[in-house]
């Protein structure tokens, strides 16, 4: 077995991939309806395209458990995803002037440096510096 | 405050809260990091630290959560992808990022990534002629 795909619940697959592509800077892998006005989509590093593929997954609109997990996990600040980064404090600034909006601030603790933003399609993405 | 800024500050006092035991595994994840090519031996690392080398270990696995061996030997893979995408010669990738045997870095690296060195460098090539092409 292998591990080549994590999911990411989103609210609006369209939304978020605009997000996750021009804001964030991904790459897209796949894009393929599923029917229902669903779409698979995957998305790459830049740097990494034969690495892991994040699916944008629309289960919130389908599956209200998924919906109810995901709110809560959003009102209590909790990243359910992370990201690696090589420089958090330069991702927060490029980040800022995109107005993207950061429930925590560039933070060190321990070996690791990071900071939790809104990824606008119901989740805190925690983006992770490794010192 | 979030649930979540609670809990990391919680943590934070809880288990990181000895600065100089931190200060001292980061900068031996730097020293690594900077001389990764390099017959790299623990008791050295810990005489440049001033303290014992099993407690080197034990700290760096406390707070990396991998022993400085590992991480090593994954800082050298990561590499040698590195030069292998820049053309570098099987046999020159695995002296330049510091294995002393041929035999020992293309079995590691078939291990950690699947494919042998050859097989890596060759995909990488075509990939890259694949670009240019379509």
């Amino acid at each position: 077995m292998k591990v080549t795909l994590i999911s990411i619940p989103v609210r609006d697959q369209e939304k978020a991939l605009k997000f996750y592509t021009e804001k964030l800077g991904f790459i897209v892998k796949k894009d393929a309806p599923l029917g229902g006005g669903n779409r698979w989509i995957t998305l790459v590093s830049p740097e990494w395209q034969d690495g892991p593929e994040l699916l944008l997954e629309p289960a919130p609109n389908h599956f209200e458990p998924s919906k109810v997990f995901q709110d809560a996990l959003m009102e209590a600040g909790i990243p359910y995803t992370q990201f690696d980064v090589d420089n958090v404090d330069e991702e927060y600034e490029r980040l800022l002037k995109l107005k993207v909006d950061f429930s925590v601030k560039p933070t060190e603790m321990g070996t690791v440096k990071f900071a939790v933003f809104n990824g606008t399609c119901g989740n805190n993405i925690q983006i992770v510096e490794t010192l | 405050m979030t649930f979540y800024q609670e809990k990391l500050s919680f943590i934070k006092d809880d288990l990181y809260s000895n600065d100089k035991q931190i200060q001292t595994v980061i900068e031996t994840r730097r020293f690594i990091d900077n001389n990764f090519e390099k017959d790299l031996k623990l008791d050295f690392l810990s005489h440049v630290k001033f303290t014992s080398k099993y407690h080197l270990q034990r700290l760096f696995k406390r707070y990396y959560g991998l022993t400085p061996r590992q991480y090593l030997i994954d800082k050298r893979i990561e590499k040698s992808k590195e030069y292998l995408k820049k053309g570098m010669t099987v046999t020159e990738t695995c002296f330049a990022v510091g294995f002393e045997s041929l035999g020992s870095f293309s079995k590691l690296f078939k291990t950690k990534t699947g494919k042998s060195p050859s097989k890596f460098q060759k995909e990488q090539v075509s990939r890259s002629k694949l670009d240019g092409n379509f």
